[in-house]
């Protein structure tokens, strides 16, 4: 964000050198691709996708079947939102606080400032408390 | 119909892009931007070649890629909070250890 993040730009120019490279490479095989072969146009892309995700042999494209592959896509998003929730939860005093809380307060109890939670303490003196200041 | 040199040109240029943020950059949110621009080119290389075969397995997989990628960043913004928490700075070269 700030320029104390920027880093060396001398690394970087690897990644130009890599970008003259890649450049080449494709300009000196550019004839060998050939012409595209396309879609037929009165075929539905999202219609044929739709079949291949599902393994549906309806399909009129060329596809192989993704039915496993979307099974194991849905346990690894299932994952990264489980271990997502996990990294964002924070530990104050012992205690989890859930990520659905207001730097370590209940939301609830933000709605009215200076109220009295369960505990007996105000809002604004458990505010010092998370931060690690005198009580 | 778009010759397949001009989108592995974009393809390559967009990879070099996040290449060079990775190298040159601190900052983990750019780190992470990078890795997308990265990744993004190579789907836009999958893409490319399904439409050059007239196949859509590479658009397919291009698909579970992009989903993929909505992962890594959850995974990677709960890492860069824990990060933020623990040394109080997103920058990648403070956390030189693997525990605190």
């Amino acid at each position: 964000m700030t320029d104390t993040s920027r880093g060396s730009r001398k690394p970087g120019v690897a990644a130009v050198a890599l970008f003259g490279v890649l450049v080449a490479v494709i300009l000196s095989s550019a004839s060998g691709f050939g012409d595209p072969t396309g879609f037929p146009a009165d075929e539905s892309v999202v219609h044929n996708i739709g079949y291949a995700l599902f393994d549906i042999e309806l399909g009129e494209i060329a596809s192989e079947g993704f039915l496993a592959a979307f099974l194991i896509i849905a346990l690894a998003l299932d994952v990264a939102l489980d271990s997502a929730v996990y990294l964002a939860k924070q530990e104050d005093e012992g205690s989890v606080v859930s990520a659905l809380t207001d730097g370590g307060r209940d939301i609830a109890s933000t709605d009215s400032p200076g109220s009295v939670d369960a505990s007996g303490t105000t809002d604004s003196q458990s505010a010092v408390d998370s931060d690690g200041g005198e009580p | 119909m778009v010759p397949l040199e001009y989108y592995l040109l974009l393809s390559s240029a967009i990879f070099c892009i996040g290449l060079f943020g990775i190298l040159t950059r601190r900052n983990a949110l750019y780190f992470l931007m990078s890795v997308e621009l990265m990744m993004n080119a190579a789907i836009l290389n999958l893409v490319a070649f399904s439409f050059h075969w007239g196949n859509l397995t590479g658009q397919t997989f291009a698909l579970f890629a992009i989903a993929l990628a909505a992962a890594e960043v959850a995974v990677g913004i709960g890492i860069i909070l824990a990060l933020y928490r623990n040394f109080g700075d997103i920058d990648v070269m403070e956390a030189a250890t693997m525990r605190w």
